[in-house]
């Protein structure tokens, strides 16, 4: 049997918990938590420690020798035998979705001491932590997928529980996205391809001067200008005008983008919805659907006698035309069966609407909205750079008749940066509506 | 050949008459015979299994009991009520029976539990406090507690399926229609699948007609099991299994069990047959 002496202390407890993987990143205050439930055992080699089929009661972490950990063949382990040293984790089936029994026979090759922890404890531990708690067990998740390779569907780990985790939302599931993305390689390869732009920009206008480059501003011209207190051209970080053209486009972009928005997802919603209105209308829209924004540009002046309304439709008129396609789109991609399944149940017409078909559509409504606020900076620019008195499409078009080339590249970044902006919240807005997907996509790791 | 059903419960609900029932596809143009004449009573309580070939119309059946659509001519009825017939060709989908999916219909925007809680909130007959309270009760009862805040995407698949099957029984359905519910499973999730819906079945005796491919399956889960003829479809054989419930694995390996699917195997083998060799000629 294992013998259970106190052979490691609180410390060296710490030190190993902090080698295991799911743990790896917990703070030291949880990790003392989880050490004070940890209870050491060791085992003589050829001990076994557990067989497949036992209550899965303990989680093991190994703090020294070494033990085989064999799955039984139902598992589907890509791997059937793994063999555990200091710092690897064994026994975690209780974690497991509806999984109660263990999956694996486990015996210590050489003399293994190890701290055993009951499950149900830690997991009543976790849930009291719910924004570290999810971290563990997500990391846990992913440990038992690639370190044991066990299949996916078998390796799902159970949920946490309790008042607090109910708001384990979307939110904080975007922000724990964030900061794996953070401590991924990519936002550092992100850099280097910004510096290498960057770089290339200066070398080729300001140190080699090629040919066609010449002529343009340089990166340290431009920046100079931008942070400028007093600009040479007028506009910099430090100049009221510079903020009141962001406002001015920002505030035309937000009433063209609700517009479009309400007015695009309602008439998508009803192009797929009914057969009847499609018949109708659809043709004429595809008609009207390729006609290039700029061309509208003369009518809308007609039409509209004030400017202002006249930037703003053109605006409008793109982006709506991407919300409602994709909003129709998104109608008719829901599957039949749920439909069926609302009726099963008894849901009304005006229920199935609300339940199915809205929700059902989300997704493509959302991709819609990506692509709407995109084409809506970029008709606005366009329309403003033909009329209106401010705005980014204003001062570019201006600087460029005025020969002040610094502050066309200003506008162009200060749009590059707010288009980026936007578009980032639209997506925000879509992972707090969508948390299902959120998770879906989440549990496949994209 | 013994074509009138044991009594195999308590029941008193769910009596399915399917008389003399057609169904012709795109009557104007292509016109496929799907259902032919095909006549099926299901007892109160009973779960009548349909086997038979890829493409025989299982399903198209089904959806006529459903209400998903017409039927040519003939008629439906449940509990004595006429469901649909000639003259009134389309039942109303409603709670009374439900539809557990081929591919499954759990919404996946909703979590386990709002999904559970639709139909009697839909149709108000609880509200949302007591339909949540009865929710939490039946997944238990089904091993499904700990799950009922994931989204379907985040369970496995065998837990879907538990899950869709308890949403069908919050309605207090007369009829559970099943479509090849087990298909997408491996063998050893199936199964406890199998165990699982007889240990819900034992608790809720609704009656059931299940379609399904496997005659293992068919013969271990059904009182009786019907064998349909290829396109167009109309049961060949009622085969009545007299092996009694509450059943077990154990009777996978019985004496009787193994005659059952040797009785069988060469009508289910023989139409399979027929089915292939008129994809053949199709094809
Ligand atoms: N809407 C339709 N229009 C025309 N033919 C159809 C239609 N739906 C099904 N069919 C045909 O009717 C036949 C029966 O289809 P059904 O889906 O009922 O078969 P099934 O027995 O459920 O098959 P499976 O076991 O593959 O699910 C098939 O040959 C199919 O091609
Ligand atoms: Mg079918």
């Amino acid at each position: 049997m294992a013998a259970t002496l106190p052979v490691v202390a609180e410390d060296d407890a710490i030190a190993v918990l902090r080698e295991a993987t799911p743990f790896g990143e917990a703070s030291p205050v949880v990790l003392s938590r989880i050490a004070a439930l940890a209870r050491p055992a060791r085992y003589a080699a050829g001990e076994r420690i557990y067989t497949a089929g036992d209550a899965a009661d303990d989680i093991f972490i190994v703090a020294s020798g070494r033990a085989d950990h064999v799955f039984e063949p139902e598992v589907g382990a890509r791997e059937p035998l793994k063999r555990v040293t200091r710092g690897g984790v064994f026994g975690w089936a209780g974690l497991l979705l509806g999984q109660t029994r263990r999956l694996a026979t486990v015996t210590a090759v050489e003399p293994t001491e190890v701290l055993r922890i009951d499950t149900e404890a830690l997991v009543a531990l976790l849930e009291s932590q719910p924004q570290e708690g999810g971290q563990v067990m997500a990391r846990f998740a992913a440990m038992i997928r690639r370190e044991f390779a066990v299949p996916e569907l078998l390796a799902q780990v159970r949920r946490l529980s309790g008042p607090l985790t109910e708001e384990m939302s979307s939110l904080s599931l975007t922000m724990y996205r964030l900061s794996l993305w953070l401590k991924s390689p990519r936002p550092y390869l992100m850099l280097i391809g910004f510096a290498l732009f960057l770089g290339i920009w200066y070398l080729a206008v300001e140190v080699w001067k090629l040919p066609r480059f010449r002529e343009m501003p340089g990166l340290t011209t431009v920046v100079k200008e931008w942070f400028s207190p007093s600009p040479t051209y007028g506009l910099s970080l430090y100049t009221e005008e510079y903020y009141k053209h962001i406002v001015v486009s920002v505030w035309r972009v937000t009433q063209a983008f609700f517009l479009a928005t309400v007015l695009g997802v309602t008439f998508g919603l009803l192009l797929g919805w009914s057969q009847r209105f499609r018949e109708y209308v659809f043709p004429v829209f595809e008609m009207l659907r390729p006609i290039p924004i700029l061309a509208w540009v003369p009518l809308a002046i007609v039409m509209f006698i004030a400017t202002e309304s006249a930037v703003i439709y053109l605006a409008f008129l793109a982006s709506f035309y991407a919300t409602a396609l994709n909003t129709m789109l998104g109608v008719q991609s829901i599957d039949e069966s749920y439909i069926r399944a609302a009726s099963c149940l008894g849901a009304s017409q005006k229920q199935v609407f609300r339940h199915v078909i809205l929700p059902g559509a989300l997704p493509f409504i959302f991709t819609g909205l990506q692509i709407s606020i995109g084409v809506s900076w970029f008709s606005l620019v366009a329309a403003e750079m033909v009329s209106g008195q401010y705005g980014l499409g204003y001062v570019i078009n201006t600087s460029y008749v005025m020969v002040r080339y610094p502050t066309i590249i200003i506008g162009m970044a200060t749009l590059g940066l707010v288009g980026y902006t936007t578009s980032a919240l639209v997506r925000l807005a879509g992972d707090y509506l969508m948390e299902w997907r959120v998770r879906e996509l989440a549990l496949a790791e994209r | 050949m013994d074509m009138r059903p044991p009594p195999p419960a308590t029941q008193t609900q769910g009596h399915l008459l399917i008389d003399d029932v057609v169904k012709v596809y795109d009557p104007e143009g292509a016109a496929v015979l799907a259902v032919d004449h095909c006549t099926l009573e299901i007892e109160p309580g009973e779960i009548c299994m349909i086997v038979g070939p890829s493409g025989c119309g299982k399903t198209t059946l089904l959806n006529a009991v459903a209400g998903f659509h017409d039927i040519t001519s003939g008629r439906i009825l449940m509990d004595g009520e006429v469901l649909c017939s000639t003259d009134r060709p389309r039942s109303t989908p409603g709670p009374d029976r439900i539809v557990v999916f081929q591919n499954g219909a759990l919404f996946p925007w909703k979590s386990n539990l709002e999904n559970v809680i639709f139909g009697p909130v839909m149709q108000g007959k609880l509200g949302r406090r007591e339909a949540l309270d009865k929710g939490r009760a039946m997944m238990g009862d089904a091993g499904l507690s700990g799950v009922e805040h994931n989204y379907p995407g985040e369970v496995s698949s065998g837990m879907r399926r538990r899950v869709e099957i308890v949403r069908a029984l919050m309605n207090d359905p007369k009829v559970l229609l099943l479509d090849e519910p087990y298909r997408a499973l491996d063998s050893l999730t199936k199964s406890v699948m199998h165990e699982a819906l007889l240990e819900i079945y034992y608790k809720n005796r609704v009656t059931i007609f299940f379609i399904t491919h496997d005659l293992e399956e068919a013969i271990f889960l059904g009182h009786r099991v019907a064998i349909m003829t290829t396109r167009p479809c109309k049961p060949k054989k009622i085969l009545t299994v007299d092996i009694p419930h509450p059943r077990d694995y154990s009777v996978l390996t019985s004496k009787r069990f193994r005659e059952l699917i040797e009785e069988t195997n060469d009508a289910v083998h023989e139409e399979a047959l027929k089915a292939f060799q008129a994809g053949e000629k199709e094809g």
